[in-house]
């Protein structure tokens, strides 16, 4: 095997290895990324990345979700501090599907509320709420952000799990006005383009 | 980028008759109502296989298609080419991430997903099995083989599957920079010497027949997809994405006064289809199956990515080290 390029050439062991099989978690855990669009707007869910910890996704996470302007700010959580309750369908709501849950005593902390209100869309942030457990939030979200709303779906996080975009992480994001090279409106080659249908015509 | 349709292999639809059939019937009224099926949701077994195969295909080709373009970032013509393909390239590299992160909803694992690619188990695109050449095939990927995965990938960002749809969305909007960079170097290689013309128009002839391939077998030949229309798996047929990208992309290419390489090729008026040369399925059929100029390269290129970054996963797996400031 020989390739054009003398780079691949040179990779030590080239054609030569086996194929070493991945352990499981080779590729690390997921993060749940959220994102905010505009100052304002409501953080919406975006996606996942994987990575061996909070900081490292929230690093990833600008990289795979933000390199364009997409955003303003973003969050991450580990996947599994996410709380998510069943879906529904037609005109049920994910609330009414919810265990019956005795609120409990104990400290409260503040949740992060996201609500599935159209299927097929993102989970959109709807609010935050306090409670002493993730059941708990899920019970107090129904009351406070749920009332007459058909949801199909509810996340609840400890806002403690959430690794935040904090001012100093914002010019993360400054250097991005010099990157018009990513945007398709950098690549006008029209006048370029009409010169040489113009002079292919004087040609003929 | 990717072309779908990548293969020959027949549907089995024998699993359906297992399933239970007011589930099934929910599940199909569900998507002729327009409305997308989400992770949580019940799926027959045959659509969750499908679109794993589907989605995986889709996120090698981005990490292979990434290697023939990769190879010309150091020697492209000036810096400000050198950024665009970058940068072009990191986003192929990343729209296998939300790819695979799509197809990891539907429960195999990016482990696996990895493990089946580079042991050849899983396929993706074909075209990405041909070599660049030179600097004008890099230009051609970049214009003409990432218009044609907008045609399939448009197509989708429509289908039934909500995950796959929104990394679809994303996908489409970061390829639209692709698509006009691309035609940027090639009306500049049109405008530019007799050489790079040339240069351009060999590369033409090189990728065409590739290209043609790109939206897999003609219809008169490919397996069954009536029941992957209809749950809106697969969007339009082979043949159709191949006559709409014609139909966008041949009157560009004639206009910069180059040749395609198929004399047969031309616009029937009356049925408003393309007429074209019928490609070559049996060279397509022995590439996909391991018997391409590059096949063994990619997939070792591949390899030896996976193997040299193994031991920063493993330490990034277990940081059992924590700094303390030196007491003495």
């Amino acid at each position: 095997m020989k390739s054009l390029d003398p780079r691949v050439n040179r990779l030590p062991g080239f054609g030569q290895g086996e194929v070493q099989p991945k352990a499981a978690l080779d590729q690390l855990g997921t993060y749940e990324v959220f994102v905010q669009a505009k100052e304002g707007k409501p953080f919406q869910h975006e996606g996942i990345v994987h990575a061996s910890d909070i900081e490292l996704a929230y690093i990833l996470a600008k990289e795979t979700f933000t390199r364009r302007f997409t955003c303003v700010s973003l969050y991450v959580t580990d996947t599994r501090d996410v709380y998510v309750s069943p879906l529904s369908e037609g005109q049920t709501s994910a609330y009414d599907l919810l265990p019956a849950a005795e609120v409990q005593q104990g400290e409260q902390e503040m949740y992060e509320v996201y609500h599935l209100v159209k299927r097929g869309k993102q989970h959109v942030h709807a609010g935050e709420v306090s409670a002493s457990s993730p059941q708990g939030a899920m019970q107090v979200a129904k009351q406070q952000l749920g009332v007459g709303k058909v949801v199909y779906n509810v996340w609840v996080i400890r806002k403690k799990a959430i690794r935040y975009t904090t001012d100093t992480d914002k010019d993360l994001w400054l250097t991005l006005p010099d990157k018009k090279y990513r945007d398709a409106s950098d690549y006008k080659a029209g006048d370029k383009l009409t010169a040489f249908l113009e002079k292919a015509k004087h040609a003929v | 980028m990717y072309g779908g349709g990548n293969t020959f292999e027949g549907i089995k639809t024998d699993s359906l008759s297992q399933e239970d059939p007011q589930k099934l019937a929910e599940f199909e009224a569900r998507i002729a109502r327009g409305e997308k099926i989400e992770p949580g949701d019940w799926m027959p077994d045959m659509y969750r296989k499908q679109l794993i195969r589907m989605i995986e295909q889709h996120g090698h080709s981005e990490i292979i298609g990434a290697l023939p373009e990769g190879t010309w970032i150091t020697r492209a013509p000036g810096f400000k080419r050198k950024l665009s393909l970058m940068a072009k390239v990191q986003d192929e590299v990343g729209h296998a991430q939300l790819l695979y992160s799509a197809a990891e909803t539907l429960g195999k694992s990016r482990e696996q997903m990895l493990d089946d690619l580079i042991t050849g188990k899983s396929k993706y695109s074909n075209i990405f099995n041909y070599p660049a050449f030179t600097w004008a095939d890099s230009c051609f990927i970049s214009w003409l083989v990432d218009a044609g995965a907008i045609v399939n990938q448009l197509a989708n960002a429509k289908g039934s599957y909500g995950p796959y749809c929104r990394a679809l969305e994303r996908i489409c909007a970061e390829e639209s920079f692709h698509l006009k960079y691309g035609h940027h170097c090639v009306i500049y290689l049109a405008s530019g010497t007799d050489k790079q013309r040339q240069m351009f128009q060999e590369a033409l002839n090189r990728w065409w027949a590739p290209m043609m391939h790109f939206f897999g077998p003609s219809d008169k030949i490919s397996a069954h997809t009536e029941v992957l229309m209809k749950w809106k798996v697969k969007m339009s047929t082979n043949d159709d994405q191949r006559n709409q990208f014609l139909d966008m992309y041949v009157p560009k290419i004639w206009e910069l006064g180059f040749t395609i390489p198929d004399p047969k090729l031309k616009k029937n008026t009356e049925t408003n289809k393309w007429e074209y040369t019928e490609p070559d399925w049996e060279e397509f059929k022995r590439v996909i199956n391991g018997d391409g100029p590059c096949n063994k390269e990619r997939l070792e290129v591949r390899r030896i990515a996976e193997e040299r970054g193994r031991w920063v996963r493993e330490a990034l797996k277990s940081p059992s080290m924590r700094y303390v400031t030196p007491l003495a």
